[in-house]
């Protein structure tokens, strides 16, 4: 297997270099007044919310080149829609790197899709930068696929962390988890079970659900009927707000840990108005981003600064907060491309990317380090826990590591 | 003697054409863009099929995009599971994908038209779940992804294809393996609709009643048809996984069925030469889409409007416009004086 | 054995397969309606019902109140349906039928895409017409709106057969729907005919969106599409062309689909799309017209 990816590395390696040999011997993707960098993004279908990742990213960039871009070259960010089919993923990332030329790939959204093109992109020498996905393949298999990375906490850490909370302060719980059944709902439950460790058998039931299905009813009542009282919620919006009705509905309150993708304000403030204060009180989950329709960041420099740029550049809806997250990986970006040097090549934005030591991304929470080294691929694994209190969340704890 | 010749010659210059911009059709694109047309040769080859199914037996199938799933499935497991070289696998993929239209078509014998669609439908809806659930085989929510795990059953893994020491690009391979095995499907689709077999077919579509009373088994044509209309779509599928190396639940969603019905009938039911149009038309009106604005929501509506408008122009399909236009030159031609 | 089964447990799940079901029920009455006037399947039904959702909920953004906005709606989601068909399908109206398919599946993404584009993509709420205060029964936990949905749905079932039995526009749309060509003879307006029928399966839709928003907690664009599918399931289990063969088959959908996924580990949340549709196969191949529908005889 590895032999076949030392045949093809060779075969193509040996293509790239011959076609990137132009005369002044600059990188694919980069001239002098441009670095030409792309990525795949669900523009089509059911999956098209998602987009704000790019579209965020795609106007901090412009604001980015407004201001003279990064060593007198502008930032030409190109993404593609792949309808959120790997397939298509795997089609137009080819025609990104064939075709367009790009310097880069980055930002593309997706677990599967991403997985689909990793193999060629590593074998072709060319960086798959900040993934859009929190499995933790993505940076735990750098030696493998050294070329990639990922950018938000994983998932499994994050599981990890609520089980860790959990075991140390209720160990007498009875844990009821909900979680999607695909790989972004199981690398939280094996975090979970990670970070419960002795512990794990505190997990009194799981129930899973699809995400074509329409409600979660019939699971929140097996939670229910197994006793539990602390519920993990492993799940996306329409099914996390869901789970606190359908509780409250059946005459249950139990404590729940909200994963991070649907902790929003905004979210949790549909989920307390279809219920109650009550209801979802105490309710804990992880943050690392300034959340858009947290009251608490109205006057933050930063939140200011992303609603500014949203609003010159057309970023879309300023209470999305994966624009916040694409804003944040295109900040990275930016840094990792200025310690690239003046005549960046992908090897030497790849040893910025993983030498990232960035302390001042306005977008996310203050005293966060984007931080990764040649043996951390993890650029964001810090966070907050907080909790849900009278209709807000509250960080309490500090920064820790989301590990 | 004149009128004879000249509908031969016209039939050689056609294919004569046709071969022509089969070879050269690569020459007048980027490479990366013989890609786009290698696609465009397999949905192709996949609604040819599914013309065959509900253009000639009038049977409608909303599962062909499962049936294509099937295909692409069994190439990536015989790659990654047997290490067998990618394209040996297409003839079992044509195969296996035969036999599931096969059994699909049985409940054809008792439900008609709506509940049989709705029993297809069932079919393509259920199948990312059961993809998904069959992970051993599969790779569940993951699936198959042949670079990783069978890079050297990959033809062209290193950029260049020799084929009896001619030598081409992997893209270029890829045209030609995809439109070259397109235009043998047509032409045993065209036989089989100028066969007895079509011309049984056509009864089955025309009037079920009047079928059976002239003694033809209304079972064994149904699911015949649904059968072939399975190889083409299955060896489409393997294609597809072939040229992506990947294949994945989320590639045989409900909508690969719709695209497929959508170009069968913008091409024309009941005419194959039209479905080269249709293939056409839904390889390329999404990306089409997409350059329009990507703002939210407009690719798709550019889209259905697209499909829409083409049907309200052309209700009958491209081949319902050719057949209007070529009607009074080939029946001139052959009338008897 | 039969004590340490949790009789509660089964109750519930069949109470909430009930609620779910009940759901599923509004949406597949409107495709009832528009198979039973048109002949057509409309593949954009969900969708549109979806779009008159999202309306419901500009109107309470915009200060009118929930019933104001509800009829309002109502009225609206009439009109475009006549309006689409007007548009849309009657030019395609001699077709086949497949080509009239085919429009509904570019409706479909039509429909969506508007939706996508004049509502940003934020997830939000409708409130509910009923009440949803929880109402415990021997330790089983329902609520007045899913009893209140099932019941609009009875009650839509109802105010159908009233209509296209007694009054004469209705019996004009059963007319149009089943022999256009005798019906035009009579005098009868078929196009209109199958306008209308367009419009009530839009009403109904939208009757259908303002009762899922509310019991799926929150809605965003893709409120319908799972619902499609079941409604589809239901309704064609019931018999496609019978508005109460649509309500019991999706309720009686729901319970399966529950219960399958409670009691059947095997099936767990992954199978129990599949296996409820294998189930409503083997239905359909026992008795070929659904449950209620008219079987359709041939005579060779």
């Amino acid at each position: 297997m590895k032999r076949a990816l030392y045949l093809l590395v060779g075969a193509l390696g040996a293509l790239v270099l011959a076609t990137a040999a132009t005369g002044a011997a600059s990188e694919t993707g980069v001239t002098s007044s441009q670095v030409l960098i792309g990525g795949t993004t669900p523009l089509s279908g059911n999956a098209s919310a998602y987009q704000s990742v790019a579209k965020g990213a795609a106007a901090y960039f412009r604001w980015v080149n407004a201001h003279g871009g990064v060593n007198k070259r502008k930032i030409k960010y190109v993404y593609k829609d792949d309808g959120y089919d790997p397939s298509k993923t795997a089609d137009k990332t080819r025609e990104l790197v064939q075709q367009d030329k790009v310097f880069a790939i980055f930002n593309s959204l997706g677990t599967e899709q991403n997985l689909a093109t990793r193999a060629y992109l590593n074998a072709l020498k060319i960086p798959q930068l900040f993934v859009a996905s929190g499995a933790t393949t993505f940076g735990k298999d750098y030696k493998q696929y050294p070329w990639t990375m990922g950018y938000q906490p994983n998932y499994r850490a994050e599981g990890t962390i609520y089980g860790r909370y959990v075991a140390k302060t209720n160990p007498k719980a009875r844990i009821g988890v909900l979680y999607q059944n695909d790989d972004y709902g199981k690398d939280l439950l094996a975090g979970l079970r990670n970070g419960l460790g002795k512990k794990a058998k505190l997990i009194k039931s799981k129930q899973s659900y699809d995400v074509t299905d329409d409600q979660v009813q019939s699971q929140v009542a097996r939670l229910k009927a197994a006793k539990v009282n602390t519920v993990m919620l492993f799940a996306t919006p329409k099914f996390a707000i869901q789970t606190f009705v359908y509780a409250q509905k059946l005459g249950w309150k139990p404590r729940v840990y909200v994963n991070a993708v649907s902790s929003a304000a905004n979210i949790m403030g549909l989920a307390t108005a279809g219920t109650s204060k009550k209801q979802t009180e105490g309710s804990i989950s992880l943050v690392f981003l300034k959340d858009p329709t947290d009251p608490k960041w109205k006057q933050d420099p930063g939140t200011r600064l992303y609603r500014s740029i949203m609003k010159k550049y057309k970023g879309g809806n300023p209470n999305d907060v994966y624009a916040v997250y694409g804003m944040s990986v295109a900040h990275t970006f930016v840094a990792a491309l200025k310690k690239a040097g003046k005549n960046p090549t992908r090897a030497s934005i790849m040893r910025a990317a993983t030498s990232l030591n960035v302390k001042n991304d306005p977008f996310l929470l203050p005293g966060m380090t984007v931080h990764t080294s040649k043996t951390d691929h993890f650029p964001l694994d810090q966070a907050k826990l907080q909790r849900y209190h009278n209709g807000h969340w509250v960080s309490f704890g500090g920064l820790f590591r989301v590990r | 003697m004149g009128r004879r010749a000249l509908g031969i010659a016209l039939w050689v210059a056609v294919v004569a054409v046709i071969l022509v911009a089969y070879a050269f059709a690569p020459r007048l694109v980027s490479d990366f863009h013989s890609r786009d047309l290698a696609e465009a040769g397999i949905f192709f080859i996949a609604i040819v099929g599914l013309n065959l199914l509900t253009g000639y037996t009038g049977q409608i199938s909303l599962g062909h995009g499962a049936l294509m799933a099937v295909g692409g499935y069994t190439t990536a497991a015989l790659m990654v599971h047997e290490h067998w070289r990618d394209v040996w696998t297409i003839p079992l993929a044509g195969l296996t994908a035969g036999v599931v239209g096969f059994l699909i078509g049985l409940p054809a014998l008792r439900l008609s038209g709506l509940y049989l669609a709705m029993a297809t439908f069932a079919f393509a809806v259920a199948m990312p779940s059961l993809l998904r659930k069959f992970s051993g085989l599969t790779g569940g929510g993951q699936g198959l992804r042949m670079l990783e795990d069978a890079p050297l059953q990959i033809t062209g893994l290193s950029g260049t294809v020799t084929i009896f020491g001619h030598s081409m690009t992997q893209n270029h391979f890829l045209y030609y393996l995809a439109w070259g095995i397109g235009l043998v499907g047509f032409l045993i689709a065209w036989l089989i609709v100028r066969s007895r077999v079509g011309r049984t077919f056509r009864a089955v579509r025309d009037s079920e009643v009047a079928a059976t009373s002239a003694g033809i088994n209304l079972a064994w044509t149904k699911t015949f048809a649904f059968a072939i209309s399975g190889v083409y779509a299955g060896v489409a599928g393997g294609l597809l996984a072939t040229q992506n190396q990947i294949v994945n639940p989320l590639t045989f969603t409900f909508l690969l069925s719709i695209v497929l019905l959508v170009g069968t009938v913008v091409g024309g039911l009941g005419s194959l030469p039209g479905m080269v149009v249709g293939a056409f038309f839904v390889e390329y009106l999404p990306d089409v889409s997409t350059h329009v604005s990507t703002a939210p929501g407009v690719p798709d509506f550019v889209y259905g409007a697209a499909i829409i408008v083409v049907m309200i122009l052309l209700p009958t399909g491209v081949g319902g416009l050719l057949k209007r236009v070529a009607r009074p030159l080939t029946t001139r031609l052959y009338l008897r004086p | 054995m039969l004590l340490a089964f949790d009789w509660t447990q089964l109750a519930q799940q069949i109470v909430i397969g009930l609620a779910s079901g009940g759901v599923w029920a509004t949406l597949a009455v409107a495709l009832v309606v528009i198979y039973r006037s048109t002949g057509v399947i409309n593949f954009a039904q969900g969708e549109m019902a979806m779009f008159s959702t999202f309306i419901a909920w500009s109107l309470v953004h915009h200060g009118f109140s929930y019933w104001g906005a509800f009829f309002l709606t109502l009225a609206i989601s009439f009109a475009g349906g006549v309006a689409i068909e007007r548009a849309v399908i009657r030019p395609v109206e001699r077709a086949p039928v497949l080509t009239v398919v085919i429009v509904t599946l570019g409706l479909f993404f039509v429909v969506n895409g508007a939706a996508r584009w004049i509502w940003s993509p934020e997830t939000r709420s409708l409130p509910n017409a009923f009440s949803t205060r929880p109402i415990d029964v021997a330790g089983v936990a329902f609520s007045i709106s899913d009893l209140g949905t099932i019941a609009v749905s009875l009650g839509a079932v109802a105010l159908l057969w009233v209509f296209f039995r007694f009054t004469k526009l209705g019996l004009a749309s059963r007319a149009a729907a089943v022999n256009p060509e005798a019906t035009r003879l009579v005098g009868v307006r078929v196009s209109w005919m199958l306008a209308l029928g367009w419009g009530l399966a839009a009403a109904m839709g939208a009757v259908s969106g303002m009762l899922t928003a509310p019991a799926l907690a929150s809605f965003d664009q893709n409120l319908m599409q799972p619902i499609l599918l079941y409604a589809f399931a239901g309704a064609v289990l019931g018999g496609i062309d019978s508005p109460l063969g649509a309500v019991i088959g999706s309720l009686l959908l729901g319970v399966l689909v529950n219960l399958l996924g409670t009691y059947v580990d095997w099936v767990g949340s992954e199978l129990r799309l599949p296996v409820a549709l294998a189930v409503i196969l083997g239905v359909l191949l026992i008795r070929p017209a659904g449950l209620f529908g008219r079987p359709v005889e041939q005579r060779v």
